[in-house]
Parts: structure tokens; C-alpha cells; sequence
């Protein structure tokens, strides 16, 4: 430690100058659509790599004008967080289940779910879709949001079954002595220490289901706007020739994602590495 | 004890949600998609007629599904050797970078937080012959002889999309070899340096050993997920120029919704399924035969 004030060795700043070069790589597709999206059509097609000349924000006025975005918008965030909502109230629970009554019918129950992060989505959807529509869930809210769920379940397992191995029974046994029942105890004492993890879960399943294309695009009823990526997919078709526009809608899909991912980073690295650990 | 009997009745009530919803929503279809996969269904009609063999014979015998499992084994190991030699360089790029650890591990990983669409659609307008980056800045530095028309030109459409998932997915893998890397006790590498050992030999005899458990999940993770690629293949190239980018995912979308051949693109999932299940068959042998060496 005592060295780090001397000189610094040539090597260290070498190191600092390629990762800074990389990094710029790295950041600049998405630098160029923000920039993109403040810029004419005119000029993204002259100057592709240039700065925007002034803050011109006529592409989101045109976005929301010509397209029904904000009902986009509002589709994306109610499918997110409903799903996340009810997920927060399912996963957990279940991995308590399996985690804490350990016995051979629950160790099934946990090899089951996992084997399901296995299965590719593409492979079930045809005949997830002739299922929905039996069920009065085919275009609707209803279908992604419980397909979505249904999904989280393998990975969600995984994330609180490891967390849960790391707290300590003692604090649930005083619960349920001084009478909480099961459901009391769980929600209580145990869940609120589980926090880390769900925020891992959250924050990554819910970044899955912000970003998703295929379920919305063919199971939300057509004609309508559905959600901000599909929108975004139609309008690469549509408007050729208005790149403005496109750009403008691609930052409003990414914007909240950087947000969410500059508040909570730390849950972003615990969910991958937990996940990774047992995947 | 009497208690722990409740328990357990209680912790099947726990369990029940999701093991229904789970049943329903994921098995069910799943199990179902085998029986479909023996017949003609187009998707609409409600009778669904068994052809038996018929579609895996297809599956066999045609040449698109050769060329789409073709295109999909390029694409996926062209995908997995890059993303995880980037995300390898760029964990210990990190790990040793001294000054903004925490600012480079995030600018490596913002492109995992954006959509494929989204990425499909930046890269799409990067690549354009015209107005994109790639030619704009080969034009600058007097290269106009290499300007291609990136995605149209059929010999590089495939790895031009490879390289929007690398540049995508490395961030995501950087942080699992991170994680290992972090892992490795600092004592181990002093004592080796201790003893003489360079650089090089440090890293090989101490580091990669250690992080040989990440590199196996990674490379199957990368594998599957390579498997699964749509999104970008869907707003990029829609599977062209000609079928040069249609790979089994995509096919199998394609011949179900426009063409109404959902039982054949049902066949053609099972497929794919039986990859990533031996796939996963393997990355498990592998990383038990870690555990007995360690």
C-alpha cells in the first residue's frame, strides 16, 4: 500500500488508457442512439457520428403524435409491475416451502422447477397460446402476465432457496413460539430479510419482462399500441425512412433501465452471481 | 413435533401456487408441444389431424432445417468462443484497472440492459451501407474500398449479428468471471509471486484453475442463450438475405406463424430442446469432474 504514491509504473497507465478506449466502445451504440434521438432526420442521415447541434426534441413530439406510444408506455409499465407484484408474492413463498421442509416430495418439487429453466419458451408457445385462448387469457393482460410468472418460477427458486440457506432458523423458531402461525412467520420475520434477494429478482426479472418482444407481440390484441418494444419493432418496418422517431422511442425503453440500473446496481451483481453459482 | 406436522402441511400450501402455475403455464405446454410435433396443426383450426413421423422425417430430410441448424451452430459458437474471451479480458480488466473499477464494470454492462429490439435497431442503423456508423467512419480514415453493406452482404450477415449479442451479452458473463476472479485468495497470488512466478505463470497455474467453474457455466449459458437468439435476427434481417440468417429459433417462428405450420415448427423446437438438454448434460459432467480434482 505504501507504494501507490510513488510513480506510477508505465504498465498501470497503459492498462487505463485500453480500458478506456474499450469502454467508450462499449457505450457508444448507446450514445449514438441518445444522441440520435435529439437529432433531425436530416442530420442523423448527413452526420451519423456527430453531436447533436441543439436540444431538439421535435422526435418525441412527433413519436407521440403519430403513434399511440403513451398508451405503449403505460402497457410496459403495468405489465412489469404487476407481474413483479404478484411474482414477489408467489416465488418466495415457494422456495420457503421447499427450503425449510426439506424432505424428499419438496427436493422433487425443487428439481422440477429447475429443470424448467431448461425449457425455451419458442418451444412451448404454440401450444401456450391454443392453452390461453381455451382459458379466456389470449389477448389480454391476463396471458403475459401469468406466463410471466410462471416463468420467474425456476429462476426465483434458485435465488431464494440459496438466499434462505443463509438465515438462521433460530429467529423463525422464537416466532412461532411466541404463536405466530406459518404464513405470520414467513411474512413477518423471515421475508423482510430476504430483501437483497428480491430485489435481485425483481431487478432482473423485471428488466426481462420490460425488454420482452415475442409474448406481447403475439398475445396483446392487434390493432392496438402494445407495448414500448413492440411498438419499437413496428416502427422499424413502418417508418423506414424516419429514423428520428424510432430513435426517440428507443430512448424512452432504455432511459428507465439505466436509471434502475444506476440505483440499484449492487442487486444486479448479487442476482447474476447467486444465479450462476447453482445455474 | 406436533408442530413441525402443521409445518408441513402449511409448507404444501406454500409450494401450491407456484407449482400449479408452473404445471399449467410451462409443463403442460411443454408436454403437449411433444404430442404436436406429430401432427399437422396449423395453429387455428380447431382439429388437429396426427401425421405421426411425418415432420421429424421433414426435419431429416429437408434442406432447410440442415441450413438453419447450420446457421445456428455458426452463430452459437461464433457467439460463445468471443463472449467469453471479452468478458474474460474484460473482468480481469477490471479487476485490475486502478483507477474507476466501479465505473467500468457498469459501462460493460449497460448494453445487457438494452432490449434486442432495441439493439437489433441500433446496430441495424449502424451497419446501413449509406447513412451508418461503420462506413461513415471507414470513410474518414480513407478506407472506402472495405465499406460493405454490413448486413446485406450474405457471407458476413451471421457474424454481423454474432457480434450485436457479443457486444450485448459480455458485460453479463464479465460479472460471473468477476465474481471468480474475486474469489481467487490474494495470498496465493503473493506467494507465487513470492516464488518467482511471472505473470503469465501466475495466471495460468493459479487464476485459470480457479476460475475454470465459471468459464463451464459460462460457456453453456452463452451456448443456450445463442440457441435462443430472436430478437435481433427478427428486426435486423427477418432471416435474410435469402435464408442465410434463419436459424432454428427463427425457422421455427416462421414456418408457425407465417406459413401455419405450427405441429412442424413444434418438431423443430423439440429439437432445439434436446440440444440444450445435452448441452447441459455435458456442462454438468464437466464441472463434477472439477469438484473430484479440487
Amino acid at each position: 500500500m505504501e507504494k501507490t504514491r510513488k510513480k506510477t509504473k508505465p504498465g498501470t497507465i497503459v492498462l487505463f488508457a485500453v480500458t478506456v478506449i474499450l469502454a467508450f466502445l462499449f457505450i457508444y451504440p448507446v450514445l449514438f442512439a441518445l444522441m440520435s434521438a435529439f437529432k433531425s432526420n436530416g442530420d442523423i442521415l448527413k452526420s451519423p457520428i456527430s453531436f447533436p447541434r441543439s436540444l431538439y426534441i421535435q422526435n418525441f413530439k412527433d413519436l407521440f403524435e403519430q403513434s399511440d406510444f403513451f398508451t405503449a408506455i403505460l402497457h410496459s409499465l403495468f405489465l412489469t409491475v404487476v407481474s413483479e407484484v404478484l411474482i414477489v408474492f408467489i416465488v418466495p413463498m415457494a422456495a420457503y416451502g421447499i427450503e425449510r421442509r426439506q424432505s424428499r416430495a419438496t427436493a422433487l418439487t425443487y428439481t422440477y422447477f429447475l429443470a424448467g429453466m431448461m425449457i425455451p419458451f419458442h418451444l412451448y408457445m404454440f401450444p401456450l397460446f391454443r392453452e390461453m385462448k381455451l382459458l379466456h387469457i389470449f389477448g389480454n393482460m391476463a396471458g403475459p402476465i401469468i406466463s410471466y410468472i410462471a416463468g420467474s418460477i425456476a429462476f426465483g427458486t434458485l435465488l431464494y432457496c440459496s438466499f434462505l440457506k443463509g438465515i438462521p432458523l433460530e429467529i423463525e423458531e422464537a416466532a412461532m413460539i411466541d404463536g405466530c402461525t406459518p404464513f405470520q412467520t414467513f411474512w413477518r420475520v423471515t421475508f423482510p430479510l430476504l430483501g437483497p434477494c428480491t430485489g435481485s429478482m425483481v431487478i432482473l426479472n423485471g428488466l426481462g419482462i420490460w425488454n420482452d418482444y415475442l409474448m406481447p407481440y403475439l398475445v396483446l390484441p392487434s390493432g392496438k399500441a402494445k407495448t414500448i418494444t413492440v411498438e419499437i419493432a413496428g416502427f422499424v418496418g413502418q417508418y423506414t425512412a424516419r429514423w428520428d422517431i424510432v430513435f426517440a422511442g428507443t430512448v424512452i425503453s432504455i432511459v428507465p433501465a439505466l436509471i434502475i440500473f444506476c440505483m440499484f446496481q449492487k442487486y444486479f451483481v448479487k442476482g447474476i452471481t447467486a444465479g450462476a453459482a447453482k445455474g | 413435533m406436533s408442530r413441525k406436522h402443521k409445518f408441513d402441511k402449511t409448507a404444501f400450501v406454500f409450494i401450491a401456487p407456484a407449482f400449479i402455475l408452473f404445471t399449467l403455464f410451462i409443463i403442460v405446454p411443454t408436454v403437449s408441444s411433444v404430442y404436436y410435433s406429430f401432427t399437422s396443426w396449423d395453429g387455428i383450426s380447431p382439429t388437429v389431424k396426427f401425421i405421426g413421423f411425418a415432420n421429424y422425417k421433414e426435419i431429416f430430410t429437408s434442406d432447410r432445417f440442415g441450413n438453419a441448424l447450420k446457421n445456428t451452430v455458426i452463430l452459437t459458437v461464433f457467439i460463445s468462443i468471443f463472449e467469453n474471451s471479452i468478458a474474460l479480458a474484460l473482468a480481469l480488466i477490471v479487476d485490475n484497472v486502478k483507477w474507476g473499477k466501479n465505473f467500468f464494470r457498469s459501462a460493460f454492462y449497460i448494453p445487457v440492459l438494452i432490449s434486442g429490439i432495441v439493439s437489433g435497431f441500433i446496430w441495424k442503423i449502424m451497419y446501413n451501407y449509406n447513412f451508418g456508423t461503420f462506413n461513415a467512419v471507414l470513410s474518414n480514415l480513407g478506407l472506402d474500398g472495405w465499406k460493405q453493406d454490413w448486413l446485406g452482404n450474405s457471407s458476413l450477415t451471421l457474424l454481423m449479428i454474432g457480434m450485436v449479442l457479443i457486444w450485448k451479452g459480455a458485460g453479463y458473463y464479465m460479472i460471473i468471471y468477476l465474481a471468480s476472479l474475486q474469489s481467487v485468495s490474494p495470498e496465493l497470488i503473493e506467494a507465487a509471486e513470492i516464488d518467482g512466478a511471472s505473470p503469465w505463470q501466475r495466471f495460468k497455474s493459479i487464476t485459470v484453475p480457479l476460475i475454470s467453474g465459471a468459464f463451464t457455466i459460462n460457456f453453456t449459458l452463452s451456448l443456450i442463450n445463442g440457441l435462443k437468439v430472436f430478437d435481433q435476427i427478427n428486426v435486423m434481417t427477418d432471416g435474410g438475405p435469402g435464408f442465410t440468417s434463419e436459424t432454428l429459433v427463427y425457422l421455427l417462428y416462421k414456418v408457425g406463424f407465417n406459413e401455419g405450420r405450427q405441429g412442424f415448427g413444434t418438431a423443430v423446437g423439440i429439437m432445439l430442446l434436446f440440444i440444450i438438454i445435452v448441452l447441459n448434460t455435458i456442462q454438468q459432467k464437466f464441472l463434477r469432474s472439477r469438484e473430484v480434482q479440487m
